[in-house]
């Protein structure tokens, strides 16, 4: 059996922010219909692959899956477990907004089966919370933590966005620095990126808004390595950050090549050599499960050269290569090719080479993208 | 050969030689409404597309005059543009007279006097036409007093036309009947054929357009080309229609085509002289030359590894286009490519873009150059035709480069404009002359390198397109020139190097470096932009290291996308052209000509 991590995707939110492009949809119409969907949807595909997945962790993202009820998530838990075979101890994460939950419902959570959750604090400036169009204030932000804390959630992370327009230097480290006293141990640190179809893109499309240009984004995230680094959160992956194993496991599945399936709205799902993705609408996604059991609006079979850049890119982005293992999957193909720019990067300090390992060094991660598009 | 006419048609380009062509063929039937495309004696996209005839052809009309009797009238087109200058002074040679096309709107332009010198010391008859004169702002009178102060016609000389509504179209073929003198020329002397064109045919081999200028000429006769002394069989002869019509024998005075099994098309030279092989001519026609390229750039593919498909597509471009020249060349910043030898800088242009587009190849040119004369200290002379392989400046003694007499027609309130664009581009003054009041006629030589860097772009920014511009090729003379080379990373990129003149260096140096700092994308590494001359390095500029790229999201949802971002910016990167540790873009090799824009 191969180790497989799910995916379940929760499309509504009580707002749309305005950087984020995920599918989300503001109402709470179609809520029950939708878990009936992802019930099916469940057992659709636990007929197709659950004779060869063993599930090692569950993760609820969204749109905001904190604005169900606890029991909502618990059903698809229970169903799940009911139709795959689950880890004794799985990881069950769920993103949370702060201001969605009080301390009575992130007990009730716990208590359901979810043990990690990953709160989308974002910032703890007022002002930068504003522009976010974020809900919530530094106060219920910082609350929101010690809830968790206190109903007895030892695994906590949080996100955070750097590089908003007009965000200084000093207003980062001073996010960082609130980040790192708090009782968690996972931070997740995004760049801004502008995704097209939300608001910002189009702010900056009519110069309303300006961005801050790569210099700057640059600073702003060897500071953010460095200062989380030193407050004892080891970098894993280009934007995460954990104090030793505390890891995020599921995320980790991705990065590590492993099979995912995703239910729910635009959840993609990657089985062997195959990539899939479900409808994005609501409607859409509903109308085919009720008809087929599932909602695949595409897939991509992945060739073995694409397979190997997939590899590559992320065991770079993340953990390293680990080379033994890579060349047991793909063959020594690749090293032999890659020789030469593996030499001019360690050279340059892109990259540390040894005992079976090649890792980017915090230089390589700050221009990953580079560095991975000139592999042959 | 009595009822024979042969005439062309001279213009500026947009004139409308084509559509009065066109009103030709249709008013004699010599084709139906519906097969006179836009322009009928253009077929090539990309030439109908600037407007301009680059391949000429002729076409064969039947035309009853109001004397009753039957006309043989022989169109004979020309290629409008400087760069074929031979191609058009051997069409004009094959006829006795022009029509001379000028727009009433625009007036007499720099083409129109240069191609009509041309056509007067060809000794043909000029029939000047006032054509578009429906046109709102047709200025009849004005023009009509440009064209007899350029000819010395009378004021009832000149036809008044317009294709467009057909007025004139009778008027022009009566005047060719009338005015144009019939061909002199022996049908029973010994045969003297001038090749005035040739194309080439996948399976006839090259197919020769010709004006018998002596003798006749029969199907399976055994003939000899002069300038290339070889000797072939006529196959077939005939003449020209809408398409080739067989016949069995052209008389002096004619135009048509032969087909004599000449497997390579450049053994039909331009200007070359067909004569038996029994009872030959003792001389060929006069005005034979072999074409020599003026300008030459160098061509490689993108991708390294499509040299061969170059090599392939070249040579099958050669066997419609005698004019361009290539060999193999190797840099070392570019790899293996070609040095092409072209025309000019629109032959230049037209080659690279039929490549990319009909023969699909992705490649880099590199800026264009003339051919240098270079006197070397050791007594030894040396022809350049690439930057790269001028010898260092200690071993100089002198440098010849190329240079022309240069006609610009523009309204007088430009004047200055152009006398200072000429100076900035060594240009020497001649003579000033006015075609009216409000147009001058200037006079300049010039070095060519400077024309053709970007001297038509800028005329045209700093005259509004109102000037027109031509030029002749009038010799070599002494330069001070020096080699300015690119350093990147303190590596020579030989594809950059350029010969300016030693006052320009220093600006030319300054300018190149910051135009590659703006188009050289940060990298990896620092990249340093140095130009120098021999060892000494003018100017710097610095391309800084990239600081960040790399996308902060990469999940489940995100992998293929990701992915596909990737695979995108890899083919980007083939795009590019790695020179030591840096990759340059396409873009870059022709930055140069991109300064000032």
């Amino acid at each position: 059996m191969n180790e497989t991590a799910l995916y379940i995707h929760i499309p509504f939110c009580d707002h749309k922010c305005i950087y984020c492009d995920f599918y989300s949809i503001i109402t709470t119409d179609n809520i029950s219909s939708y878990k009936e969907a992802l019930i099916k949807e469940i057992d659709y595909y636990s007929s197709l692959y659950s004779e060869e997945s063993y599930i090692t962790s569950i993760y609820f993202g969204g749109g905001t899956p904190s604005l169900m009820e606890a029991r909502y998530l618990y059903d698809i838990i229970n169903h799940i477990k009911t139709k795959f075979h689950v880890a004794p101890a799985p990881e069950i994460s769920m993103e949370t907004n702060p201001g969605t939950v009080n301390k009575n419902k992130l007990k009730e959570f716990l208590r359901l089966g979810i043990n990690r959750i990953s709160i989308g604090v974002q910032s703890f400036d007022e002002n930068e919370l504003k522009f976010l169009t974020r809900i919530h204030d530094k106060k219920t932000a910082i609350a929101t933590v010690f809830n968790a804390l206190e109903v007895g959630f030892e695994n906590i992370s949080i996100d955070l966005i750097f590089n908003l327009p007009k965000q200084t230097k000093w207003t980062w480290r001073r996010n960082i620095e609130i980040a790192t006293l708090l009782p968690i141990n996972h931070i997740s640190a995004y760049s801004l990126i502008l995704e097209r179809g939300t608001i910002l893109n189009k702010m900056v499309l009519d110069g309303k808004v300006a961005l801050q240009d790569e210099d700057y984004d640059a600073d702003l995230y060897e500071i953010t390595i460095k200062e989380l680094e030193e407050r004892g959160f080891q970098q894993y992956e280009v934007s995460n950050f954990a104090k030793p194993g505390f890891e995020c496991l599921h995320n980790t599945a991705y990065w590590r090549y492993k099979n995912y399936i995703g239910f729910g709205t635009s959840a993609h799902s990657f089985m062997n050599d195959k990539r899939w993705w479900n409808y994005s609408s609501l409607k859409l996604y509903q109308a085919r499960v009720a008809e087929k059991g599932m909602a695949e609006a595409n897939y991509e079979i992945i060739s073995p050269e694409e397979s190997i850049s997939e590899y590559i890119m992320l065991a770079l982005r993340s953990y390293g290569i680990e080379i033994s293992k890579m060349e047991k999957r793909f063959g020594k193909e690749w090293m032999e090719k890659n020789m030469n720019y593996l030499q001019i990067l360690t050279d340059n300090n892109f990259i540390i080479v040894n005992n079976n390992w090649i890792k980017l060094t915090k230089k390589g991660y700050t221009i990953c993208d580079e560095i991975i598009s000139k592999f042959k | 050969m009595i009822n024979i006419r042969n005439f062309c048609i001279i213009a500026h380009i947009d004139h409308g030689k084509s559509t009065i062509a066109d009103c030709l063929l249709e008013t004699t039937a010599t084709v139906s409404f519906r097969e006179a495309k836009a322009q009928l004696l253009d077929d090539l996209d990309l030439e109908r597309e600037r407007g301009i005839t680059i391949k000429s052809h002729a076409i064969q009309m039947k035309y009853t005059a109001k004397d009753n009797l039957n006309y043989i009238l022989n169109l004979i087109d020309t290629p409008g543009h400087v760069d074929f200058s031979y191609e058009v002074s051997r069409s004009l040679a094959a006829c006795e007279g022009a029509l001379l096309v000028v727009d009433a709107a625009q007036g007499v332009e720099a083409q129109t006097i240069s191609n009509l010198y041309l056509a007067i010391e060809a000794g043909l008859e000029i029939i000047p036409v006032l054509n578009k004169i429906d046109l709102p702002s047709a200025e009849i009178d004005k023009v009509k007093g440009q064209i007899i102060d350029l000819i010395g016609c009378r004021d009832s000389d000149i036809i008044l036309a317009s294709a467009k509504t057909k007025i004139g179209i009778e008027e022009i073929l009566e005047a060719v009947v009338t005015k144009i003198r019939p061909p002199g020329g022996d049908p029973d002397a010994p045969l003297q054929a001038l090749i005035f064109d040739s194309k080439f045919d996948a399976f006839r081999g090259a197919v020769a357009f010709i004006r018998v200028v002596n003798g006749t000429l029969r199907t399976k006769d055994k003939i000899r080309f002069f300038a290339i002394d070889k000797e072939f069989e006529a196959e077939e002869i005939g003449i020209l229609g809408l398409k080739k019509i067989k016949c069995d024998e052209l008389a002096a005075g004619n135009v048509g085509y032969l087909i004599a099994g000449v497997r390579d098309v450049h053994d039909a030279k331009v200007g070359d002289t067909v004569t038996h092989k029994k009872d030959p001519a003792d001389k060929p026609l006069p005005g034979y030359k072999d074409v020599k390229p003026m300008v030459y750039s160098g061509l490689y593919p993108t991708d390294a590894e499509k040299f061969e498909d170059l090599r392939d597509a070249l040579e099958k471009f050669r066997l419609n286009d005698s004019a361009l020249i290539y060999q193999p060349e190797t840099s070392a910043a570019l790899g293996f490519g070609f040095r092409c030898g072209f025309l000019g800088l629109l032959h230049m242009e037209i080659v690279q873009e039929r490549l990319y587009r009909e023969y699909n190849q992705s490649i880099i040119t590199t800026l264009p150059n003339v051919e240098y004369h270079v006197h070397k200290k050791n007594g030894v002379d040396i022809i350049v035709d690439n930057p790269a392989e001028m010898p260092s400046v200690g071993d100089i003694d002198s440098v010849e480069e190329p240079y022309v007499k240069a006609q610009i027609v523009c309204p007088s309130e430009y004047v200055g404009n152009i006398m200072k664009l000429s100076m900035d581009k060594r240009g020497t003054y001649k003579n000033i002359s006015y075609i009216d009041p409000t147009r001058a006629d200037l006079q300049f030589e010039f070095p060519l390198a400077e024309i053709i860097f970007d001297y038509f772009d800028k005329l045209k920014s700093t005259t509004r397109g109102y000037a027109s511009f031509d030029y002749e090729y009038i010799g070599y003379r002494e330069s001070d020139l020096v080699k300015l080379d690119i350093l990147l990373n303190n590596e020579p990129v030989d594809a950059l190097s350029m010969i300016v003149h030693r006052d320009n260096s220093y600006v030319w140096g300054q300018k190149v470096s910051s135009k590659l700092k703006e188009l050289i994308p940060r990298q990896m590494f620092e990249i340093n932009i140095q130009a120098a001359i021999g060892t000494k390095v003018i100017s710097k500029a610095v391309v800084k290291a990239l600081r960040k790229n790399v996308l902060a999201k990469c999940y489940g949802g995100d992998i293929s996308r990701k992915r596909k971002l990737l695979e995108k910016q890899k083919e980007g990167k083939k795009r590019m052209k790695q020179v030591g540790n840096v990759e340059i873009p396409q873009e870059a090799f022709l930055a140069v000509l991109q300064i000032d824009k």
